[in-house]
């Protein structure tokens, strides 16, 4: 759900297994290969990924690559000379044909796999957003945890129909089976209908993930920073309520906010989140409240912006989620601030087309 | 960030050592520089600590969190930078502790405390950027300029050292059993380095008083398994998996495999061990849970891909860890002194998490045919037949023992170990420590005379069972442990490895084959010295180092 990065100058690299497989991807000429095919959901087995251990060796049949820096104790010289390489170590210099020295089942391909879920609760939270709450079909195979980072999302299929769209998870990882999506009810569109019609407890879903890379940066202590629109408070939640679960000692604060009052929801998990958090602050904004409303007016970008000017955020790592024109307009307003890009996370919620 | 204290690191350049944004262990520069602080601000609490320590006031619990503290440092253990933060904030704690002790004591007893400079003064600011910024005074390679390589690798050999006898004295500490004089020492080596040395000769001196100081957490060690699960005994593992629920335990921590086994104990899950954990099986309290049903996969570089495959939770209790690969990074716990960013860690013993994933995974759907190897020959074992050995050494029938020591690690040239184990002549015995063995263990070595011919004594954490084992035949045999027809072929990859090879030099073994590589942090120079006065080898290939050894005994 992430913006597509461009790639220009890419060549075809194409990998083949001890027992035949065949995995092909694009690499750009700037990229190693390792980090190709991990882009293609496609990883590979590494250890360093720095050119010392070796783990990574594939032998060239066909192709021109460079190699970066390396150890010759993970590559001797005359292993080199028979084109063998290391994948971390290899840039493209035209499509390649590589063997690997292991059979398919050693690379993980995140192949999500499909499973059946119950419709456990349908309800509306808010106008023209529900709550949809599903429990895994249990599969001997599979088992009933729901792996997953905080912030990905998961395909949902209807079963009769065939239509698919992707949401946020706004629940925790959990052995339980229990996926929890906030879903805001677009007018005319398809999976909208079934759900404000034909969704009811008892039936199901098909649902497939987790996939996305919008998720917490694990590594930092930074105060983090969250500014959702609408449902795009899902994945939001679910990162503070890992946070809250960890009990992770981060400064947070959430800008969370929706047209009309009438839209606002989930405040009572806020509420929870506030009394188990007492690092966090939310900030609930309204743009155009219509009754006595007592909290922020305005867009939760104006809300931050104000903080920002006040001071009242010190380096803050960015989380945000919502319609474009709020995740732009966070992006500028980060930059105004002095918060370099790699400090803002953020994913955009489009309409399906 | 600069690193060399692990055998992967990085000799791209000229200059060996880790220092892009990320170590080829994993870890990236912000962790390299926390570590290296925290390192800085143990040496803060060393240097109140020993004085603290000589007026009579000593502070135990301090010891403990040094232990733990530089256990977080070791290769492969803890990338969590969050981590770093509160454990700096804690040391400057712990460390004024300790200073308030020494100064009450002094003033008690009518004697002017000293001013001291350096880690004992240094302060934490409250944020990561600020730590890391103050990290650049905490470098090994701080002075360099000033006081040359070869200073600067003794120092890091002193320091890689210490962290390795703080872990194995954490392991102890775990299971309850700790000993005044081990934190004696750590503080007088910690004291001894926070004071910047440049003596060469003295330095050399101090890195035997790790050594001596290591033997000493061997024997704490070695009783801490003991005393609380009884001596090991040669047992039969099984190898490949059992239908069921099932929980993997890896690393050397015995404490949390015990509180897993007794905290799965009747629920309908199987325990199994990886890794270093394997010995677990041979010690009778251990064993005697029958949900500990076997082990899993081979030594800790391979984790990637048997994790992935491995249906169930996975604990780490200690080193060594790897980045979790997204297959399985939702059902891998941490505990102890682990570490990483994102993954689910244990602080309080309460596996809780661990066994609701457990019965939520699929486990093992079937049984596979049963295969199994023996371990468990540590000094009682191999002791209890010394008569048959020392008959069969007299007889002519074993003519060779060769210990094969260290860690195992993802280097194409590790493959000498396992051509090494194959090459050994037939009335040769191979004798095993660390998880190097996971190399050849599953290969059928035979017996001479229904003494196996692979002898597993256990974990590195057993290496005081083989010094005891290559003591007790020398005495039998009246002679010195360099007299003895035993050859040491040492693997090493990390930090504990590094204490173990310094006990070993301090007890005068010499001829020691060293390998894969050598340790970035001895200089030409520093080589030379060592090679001169401890005659340790590097290796060449197994054939010519066999018949070196047998040459040698001859």
């Amino acid at each position: 759900m992430n913006d597509a990065r461009p790639m220009t100058d890419t060549h075809t690299i194409r990998l083949a297994t001890k027992d035949g497989q065949d995995f092909v991807f694009e690499c750009a000429a700037t990229e190693d290969i390792v980090a190709a095919a991990a882009n293609a959901h496609i990883f590979l087995p590494v250890q360093c990924r720095a050119g010392a251990c070796g783990t990574c060796r594939a032998t060239c049949e066909d192709g021109a690559y460079d190699l970066g820096a390396y150890s010759p104790g993970a590559l001797p010289e005359d292993a080199a000379a028979r084109r063998e390489v290391l994948l971390c170590r290899t840039f493209p210099r035209g499509s390649l044909s590589l063997v690997l020295p292991y059979e398919s089942t050693r690379i993980a391909t995140e192949n999500a796999v499909p499973r059946l879920a119950n419709i456990t609760d349908v309800v509306e939270i808010g106008e023209k957003t529900l709550r949809l709450a599903l429990t895994l079909v249990p599969d001997e195979r599979l088992g009933t945890g729901v792996e997953f980072e905080p912030g990905q999302y998961m395909e949902l299929k209807v079963p009769e129909t065939g239509v698919t769209r992707a949401y946020s998870l706004a629940n925790t990882p959990n052995w339980d089976g229990q996926l929890e999506f906030l879903i805001r009810l677009q007018p005319g569109g398809q999976f909208s209908s079934w759900l404000s019609s034909d969704a009811k407890p008892g039936g199901q879903l098909q649902v497939r993930g987790p996939f996305g890379c919008f998720v917490l940066n694990q590594g930092s202590s930074r105060p983090r920073v969250f500014v959702g629109g609408g449902t795009g408070l899902a994945p939001l939640l679910s990162m503070l309520r890992r946070m809250a679960d960890w009990q992770e000692p981060h400064q947070a604060h959430l800008y969370f906010g929706v047209n009309r009052e009438a839209e606002m929801f989930s405040r009572p998990d806020l509420e929870r989140l506030a009394v188990e958090m007492p690092n966090l602050r939310i900030t609930l904004c309204v743009w155009r409240p219509e009754g006595d409303w007592n909290g922020f007016v305005g867009s939760p970008i104006e809300a931050l912006k104000q903080d920002f000017e006040a001071g009242n955020l010190s380096s803050p790592e960015l989380y945000v989620c919502g319609p474009p024109g709020l995740v732009d307009a966070t992006d500028s307003l980060a930059r105004q601030f002095g918060i370099s890009g790699d400090r803002v996370f953020s994913e955009k919620f489009l309409p399906a087309s | 960030m600069f690193c060399y204290q692990c055998e992967q690191t990085d000799r791209s350049s000229s200059v060996a050592g880790c220092s892009d944004a990320k170590g080829m262990c994993g870890k990236d520069t912000v962790t390299a520089d926390l570590q290296d602080l925290l390192v800085y601000a143990v040496k803060g609490i060393g240097q109140y600590a020993r004085r603290a320590r000589a007026l009579g006031v000593p502070d135990r619990e301090a010891g403990g969190f040094v232990l733990y503290a530089l256990f977080t440092t070791l290769t492969n253990v803890n990338f969590n930078p969050a981590r770093f933060v509160s454990l700096l904030q804690e040391a400057a704690q712990v460390r004024d502790r300790v200073k308030a002790a020494y100064e009450a004591a002094a003033s008690a007893q009518g004697v002017t405390p000293e001013t001291l400079f350096g880690p004992a003064a240094w302060q934490p600011v409250a944020d990561m950027d600020g730590l890391v910024a103050q990290a650049s005074v905490a470098a090994i390679t701080s002075d360099r300029d000033r006081v040359g390589d070869d200073v600067i690798g003794l120092r890091s050999m002193v320091l890689y050292g210490i962290k390795g006898v703080a872990a194995y004295a954490h392991h102890a500490h775990v299971l309850g059993y700790e000993k005044d004089e081990i934190y004696a020492g750590l503080e007088d080596l910690l004291d001894f380095l926070a004071s910047d040395p440049v003596d060469l000769e003295g330095l050399l001196e101090q890195s035997m008083a790790v050594g001596r100081l290591n033997l000493t957490v061997m024997e704490v060690l070695d009783a801490a398994n003991t005393g609380n699960f009884g001596a090991q005994q040669p047992t039969s593992v099984r190898v490949t998996p059992v239908k069921g629920k099932a929980i993997l335990v890896s690393g050397h921590d015995l404490k949390d495999l015990s509180l897993i086994l007794e905290q799965t104990k009747d629920k309908g899950i199987n325990v199994y061990t990886h890794g270093e954990v394997l010995p677990a099986h041979a010690y009778p309290k251990l064993k005697a849970y029958p949900h500990l049903v076997g082990n899993y996969g081979s030594a800790w570089q391979n984790q990637i891909t048997e994790f992935a495959d491995f249906p169930g939770p996975i604990v780490i209790t200690s080193n060594c860890l790897i980045e979790p690969a997204p297959r399985y990074r939702q059902r891998i716990f941490t505990s102890g002194p682990v570490g990483w960013p994102g993954i689910r860690h244990i602080a309080n013993g309460d596996f809780s998490p661990v066994i609701q994933a457990a019965l939520a995974l699929p486990g093992f759907i079937n049984d596979v045919p049963e295969k199994t190897i023996t371990v468990g020959f540590g000094r009682d074992a191999v002791l209890g037949v010394a008569g048959a050995v020392i008959d069969a050494v007299k007889s002519g029938a074993i003519s060779h023992f060769f210990l094969i020591g260290g860690c195992d690690g993802a280097a194409p040239g590790r493959n000498y170990y396992t051509e090494f184990a194959e090459q050994v002549p037939s009335d040769g015995v191979v004798l095993t420590l660390g998880c190097a063995k996971y190399r050849f263990n599953q290969h059928d070595f035979g017996d001479i005379g229904g003494i196996p011919r692979l002898l597993d004594i256990g974990q590195c954490n057993d290496t005081y069972s083989a010094i005891k084992i290559a003591s007790a035949l020398a005495e039998a045999f009246g002679c010195g442990v360099n007299d003895l027809p035993l050859s040491l072929v040492v693997s090493w990859f990390e930090q504990k490895a590094v204490a173990v090879l310094l006990t070993l030099l301090a007890l005068g073994i010499r001829d020691i084959r060293l390998g894969p590589s050598l340790p970035a942090f001895l200089t030409p120079a520093l080589l030379e010295q060592v090679v001169a006065r401890f005659a340790v080898k590097p290796i060449t290939t197994p054939t010519a180092d066999i018949a070196a050894s047998l040459r040698q005994a001859a």
